[in-house]
């Protein structure tokens, strides 16, 4: 069979709803579309432990403490499946992590600003894992079944983090003058990013992954979806939104205007030049050179000494 | 490294089923390892870990269809039981009422 046969069954077979295991024939652009998308979803995961791990300190108790930790734990745990699923791609998870730390490769905008206090992490827990949440769940219908299986495992735990992020900005929002400004400051620095973090609109004809279903929605779609979710559930605790401010429209769908955004940043952060960039690689990189002794231990078979 | 297959089991009543894979140098810190990443709440009860080389697969899922007409392994094939049995209570009816 020609390789313009197979790709003529592949793409009927994925027109026809039909996934794709990594052992399963497949274009070359599929490969590595999705193994970037992935790539990209594991370097988040574990870039995005380290904002919150920055908050620790701030936590109020000790019970704080420790959920977060667990949090922390689990955004690694999920760095680690995905990794696994993208190595079966064919790129081994060191030359994805060198990669990271040398920033040739990308994380999510959010986590390239910085941490203040534990505003911070009502904010990311509520409203970011909440974003997040929106774009995974949609993933679960993605063609490349290893994904979606890891998946399944990733969202529900993101749906417990959620919890514990609504848990700690309610606490917030019903509490001191002092405490809720904690959270509408977070939110002032926040929500440009979290409006970028969906992407700029989709273009059907140009992604590859929206034509073979690796994405099954576009990003304005999914940003629609964050907008009318949480955008009343902030507004009845009282809380303000700086630019772009959401607005109710005559269809009833909350929704920003496009020349209210200033796409300025993410453009700086597209280029692993966001604020916190630099510095946040740069402990990557670090821990992953005083953990090589780790590494070399475990590459081969323990050798048990009677 | 090796890359080894996990499997859980949720509780005694329920089968293994495979939860993902972990890279592991041996067995051992293959357990460990998928302990870490599918059991930080306890989801379940045991936990095995096989090696990906020791998995034998079907070459090709279209082995699993049915060739021809098996309807009768289903329990949908007797559906109409409960007509049948009305029939044969009417023809024992029918004997009793003769004799």
């Amino acid at each position: 069979m020609t390789y313009e046969d197979r790709l003529a069954r592949f793409n009927e077979h994925i027109e026809a709803g039909g996934k794709v295991e990594a052992e399963d024939w497949m274009p070359d652009d599929y490969r590595r579309g999705v193994l970037k998308f992935i790539e990209m979803h594991a370097n988040s995961e574990i870039m995005g432990a380290i904002p919150e791990r920055e908050c620790l300190p701030f936590a109020p108790s000790l019970q704080r403490k420790m959920s977060l930790a667990a949090k922390i734990q689990d955004e690694v745990g999920h760095a680690q499946l995905l990794y696994r699923v993208a190595e079966d791609l064919g790129k081994s998870r060191d030359a994805m992590y060198s990669d990271l730390i040398n920033g040739k490769s990308k994380f999510h905008n959010v986590f390239h600003y910085p941490t203040a206090h534990w505003g911070d992490v009502a904010l990311i827990g509520w409203l970011i894992d909440g974003a997040a949440l929106v774009t995974q769940a949609a993933l679960l219908e993605s063609s490349y079944a290893p994904y979606t299986r890891v998946l399944k495992r990733i969202c529900a735990e993101e749906q417990l983090h959620l919890r514990h992020g609504e848990d700690i900005t309610l606490e917030l929002a019903s509490g001191t003058d002092a405490q809720r400004a904690l959270f509408q400051d977070a939110l002032d620095r926040w929500w440009l990013a979290i409006i970028h973090f969906f992407g700029p609109r989709s273009n059907p004809n140009k992604d590859l992954l929206l034509r073979w279903k690796v994405k099954t929605r576009t990003n304005e779609d999914l940003r629609q979806e964050f907008l009318d979710r949480y955008v009343p559930k902030v507004l009845e605790l009282g809380f303000s939104f700086p630019q772009p401010v959401p607005y109710l429209d005559d269809d009833g769908h909350w929704r920003v205007r496009e020349e209210d955004i200033d796409w300025g940043p993410l453009e700086a952060v597209k280029r692993n030049q966001g604020p916190e960039t630099a510095r946040r690689l740069a402990l990557r990189r670090k821990l992953w050179e005083e953990h090589a002794w780790v590494r070399e231990a475990l590459a081969e078979p323990a050798v048990h000494v009677a | 490294m090796e890359t080894f297959e996990v499997f859980r089991r949720s509780g005694h009543k329920d089968p293994f089923e495979h939860c993902g894979a972990v890279i592991a140098p041996d067995p051992e810190m293959a357990l460990l390892m998928a302990k870490e990443c599918f059991f930080r709440r306890r989801e379940g009860d045991h936990l095995w870990v096989v090696r990906r080389s020791d998995i034998h697969k079907l070459p090709d899922e279209s082995l699993l269809d049915i060739a021809a007409d098996k309807s009768y392994r289903f329990a949908h094939a007797y559906r109409d039981v409960v007509a049948k049995r009305e029939r044969a209570r009417a023809r024992a009816r029918r004997i009793q009422e003769a004799s």
